[in-house]
């Protein structure tokens, strides 16, 4: 069962959403009273706020004269941007209406009017277009040899008729992608690990940061394929010997190392279970961690250029205002002293660095 | 070295003999008043020669040349000697380095400029940092060819030298990897600016638009991404929605006046300025049009941030400004109490830098620098303050304000909203910590600490 995982950042994405009937019309009139708001939330007018500041659309002033003081910090502000009808939100309304599995989208946020300018000059409103005539038509026919691109969608992805089991496919991953990423996808000599249990959620800043794979972390699992097919094996990619069945195979082995589901039932891939674009699609709508995603959040900071006596929570280790607190460098993973210190010292003639770098 | 140095006292003019060697080891605020002293006795007379004395009195005098050398004794080399030009070996210590324990191997793997090292905004094509997926390929510009598909009236296909043909743009733009200063998200880790701004360069390169050709094969409406994809091994590909690739994206043959380096993506590269380096494909062979992004595995697996509360943002597109001090910097150590010149690169991905401030308190004051190269949009930009330093324990730090109000945060405000498990996007401030010029064998250490 698809299970969103209850965090700030989601549910707040479905509040949200409920009331959101996206209202943001150009202002085309151009007159609209300073207190117009989108969707009783947003100065409408933010092109004209914008642009009476000298086109400083990241100045704190302006970004509050838009959005609000109060919802324009921290973690609220993140919140604040996950809403499509924010200018400066970089969401679009129907990448979430497509639900959780749909092919999410993200944008150029409305706030950022320069590169909108830009693009209209370059292109939208370029009525005086003429081709040069300089390439060469193709057939677009002639180009299924080159497109290997399969989206978010699945488009792009081999017949249904074309396929392994499980079991054919885990063979056919001993035989190329073990050596490098471990038996069951646990990674070996640094490569990474396709197939772990890690809870993403760790901040602590001395734990270790939390490894990421397909079944914890991938959005998508059509992306699997889509990668494995263009860049895998790492010496000799995109392998005739291997095709799009043996890369579905691999791809529905690794997904499977993953436990990962694809019905409402949890019903897992089985060893004899014929994998082919059909079931990856199935499990491309069950990715545990599909629904924990947003487009681009920053800068929701966004500071006031403070030049004397500044706040404390400006100054010194975790804002403590004292800037003799503070972190110093870590030993190499070696166990090796930092890089040059013996030369900055003037105990070791000027060199290289450290060894090996 | 040959020359005899003798202990002789220097001449000192009226001016310099009031201040005297004490004076002069107090530092610059007893120069300073010594000039006033000369200027009050030489009011309004223009320059004066005799105050290029005052801070090297009582010095010893140097009473013999240097010897000629071998430079001046015998002919050098003759032309065409490197029909490609090398540094002078002297210089062999400038490279771009790595760490060996990054990756498992060079093929995937990462390279940084020596930045400390670096003068102007320009970086020398043998010192741009690498960043591969799938290793360098040599590719003979002949055999290659760029393809405009998809969501096109006009499927194209182009010849280097049909590129070539079009209108050509020049541009210096920094590039930079999201990754720079990633190593500073779990503390600090190394010493060095290479190693914690390093993933950068600055070039300018030439080319031609993007939107010129994607005009020219006539993008549909309903085409509302575009999908560039490289000719390596690892067929680097990302989505751009097309206001980004029409805003001032192009597709670029040179670099610095010559054709890309194999490193940079010979022959051709894909420029998308003030955006994270990784979506500037190298090696460009295919542009798809499409109507959704592609949800590429580089950019849902990596280039992709993960919060404190276990979600993850993607398409973080653009570099935020950000700025560093290269001198003095961790590599360096200071020479002793007295001015020196703060100086450093600011850049951001949104437009031109405005301002520049640098603290030597920990980030409680701050004082405006001046530019010392000209200010171009999403390129390297050089500051320099003027600084004396009275030899005490110092907290260096710039803060970059660009064109758009945008002001770089310090470290514990970005770390309180992301985290530390980020990976990518840590553009907040850093610190260098001065040791005290009487802190033992330490005294004047430049240190990478962080708040």
């Amino acid at each position: 069962m698809y299970n969103t995982n209850k965090t700030i950042v989601a549910v707040s994405v479905a509040a949200l959403l409920t009331g959101s009937a996206f209202a943001m019309s150009e202002n085309s009139n151009g007159n609209a009273e300073v207190s117009a708001k989108i969707d009783g939330k947003y100065a409408s007018n933010y092109a004209e706020i914008i642009k009476n500041a000298d086109g400083k659309y990241l100045d704190k002033a302006v970004i509050e004269a838009i959005l609000g003081e109060e919802a324009t910090h921290g973690r609220n502000g993140m919140v604040g941007k996950l809403d499509p009808a924010n200018p400066y939100s970089f969401e679009v309304d129907d990448s979430i209406d497509g639900g959780n599995h749909g092919n999410a989208q993200c944008k150029i946020p409305k706030a950022f009017v320069e590169v909108h300018e830009s693009a209209a000059k370059n292109y939208f409103d370029d009525d005086r277009f003429v081709a040069r005539g300089f390439g060469t038509p193709i057939a677009e026919t002639a180009l299924e040899k080159w497109n290997i691109s399969v989206d978010g969608d699945g488009k792009g992805l081999p017949d249904p008729s074309v396929g392994m089991t499980i079991e054919e496919g885990g063979q056919i991953y001993v035989q190329f992608c073990a050596m490098c990423h471990g038996e069951f996808g646990e990674g070996a000599k640094g490569y990474l690990a396709l197939a772990v249990e890690e809870d993403l959620v760790t901040s602590s800043f001395t734990d270790p940061a939390p490894m990421k794979s397909v079944g914890n972390y991938w959005p998508y699992a059509v992306t699997l394929f889509d990668y494995i097919r263009r860049t895998m094996p790492f010496w000799t990619p995109n392998a005739p010997y291997i095709g799009d069945a043996g890369y579905l195979g691999m791809a529905g082995y690794i997904l499977q190392s993953n436990y990962l589901v694809m019905d409402d039932e949890g019903t897992e891939l089985e060893d004899d279970t014929f994998f082919n674009s059909e079931v990856l699609m199935k499990v491309n709508k069950y990715m545990p961690n599909q629904g924990n995603w947003f487009c681009d959040h920053r800068p929701v900071i966004h500071n006031a250029r403070c030049m004397t006596n500044c706040p404390d929570d400006q100054v010194g280790w975790d804002g403590t205002g004292d800037p003799t607190q503070y972190r110093q460098a870590r030993k190499l993973p070696d166990g090796t002293p930092q890089y040059n210190v013996p030369q900055r010292l003037h105990e070791d003639k000027p060199g290289v660095g450290h060894a090996g770098m | 070295m040959t020359d005899k140095m003798e202990e002789k006292v220097a001449l000192q003019t009226d001016a310099s003999r009031n201040q005297g060697r004490r004076a002069f080891l107090k530092g610059s605020a007893a120069v300073a008043g010594g000039v006033m002293f000369t200027q009050a006795a030489h009011a309004s007379s223009g320059f004066d020669p005799k105050k290029a004395v005052a801070p090297y009195a009582g010095k010893a005098e140097l009473t013999e040349v240097l010897q000629d050398g071998a430079a001046r004794k015998s002919l050098g080399f003759g032309v065409r000697k490197y029909p490609y030009g090398m540094p002078s070996p002297f210089e062999k210590e400038v490279q771009r380095r790595t760490l060996e324990w990054l990756t498992p191997d060079s093929m995937a793997s990462i390279t940084m400029s020596p930045i400390h090292q670096l003068h102007g905004i320009i970086t020398p094509n043998g010192l741009h940092f690498e960043r591969f997926h799938g290793g360098v390929p040599t590719i003979n510009p002949d055999d290659h060819r760029l393809v405009i598909h998809g969501l096109v009236e006009r499927p194209l296909i182009f010849t280097m030298d049909d590129l070539k043909r079009f209108p050509s743009i020049s541009r210096i733009h920094f590039v930079e990897c999201p990754a720079n200063g990633a190593l500073e998200w779990k503390g600090i880790q190394l010493n060095s600016v290479q190693w914690t701004h390093g993933m950068m360069s600055c070039v300018e390169y030439t080319g031609v638009r993007l939107s010129d050709l994607l005009k020219e094969a006539g993008i549909k409406p309903e085409g509302k991404w575009i999908i560039p994809e490289g000719a390596d091994a690892s067929g680097m590909s990302r989505s751009l929605p097309v206001e980004l690739a029409m805003d001032d994206c192009f597709i670029a043959y040179a670099q610095n006046g010559e054709a890309l380096r194999r490193e940079q993506g010979y022959p051709i590269r894909l420029v998308v300025p003030g955006c994270e380096a990784n979506m500037w494909v190298k090696y460009l062979r295919r542009i798809m049009v499409h109507d959704v992004p592609l949800q590429h595995r580089e950019e849902t697996s990596k280039y992709t941030e993960l919060m404190p509360d276990g979600t993850a943002q993607r398409f973080s597109w653009y570099m935020e400004a950000n700025s560093v001090i290269t001198y003095p910097s961790p590599d360096f150590k200071m020479q002793g109490p007295g001015k020196y010149y703060v100086r450093g690169l600011a850049w951001s991905g949104r437009g031109k830098v405005a301002h520049v401030d640098v603290s030597t308190d920990g980030g409680k004051n701050w004082k405006e620098a001046h530019f010392t190269s000209v200010v171009l949009d999403k390129a390297w930009t050089r500051f320099e303050l003027e600084w004396d330093w009275d030899g005490s324990e110092a907290f260096l730090m710039s803060r970059v304000t660009d064109e758009t109000g945008y002001v770089q945060p310090p470290m514990p405000q970005m770390r309180k909203l992301e985290g530390t498990n980020n990976v990518y996007h840590r553009t907040a401030m850093v610190t260098w910590r001065v040791h005290a010029w009487e802190d033992g064998k330490s005294g004047g250490l430049i240190e990478n600490v962080q708040y």
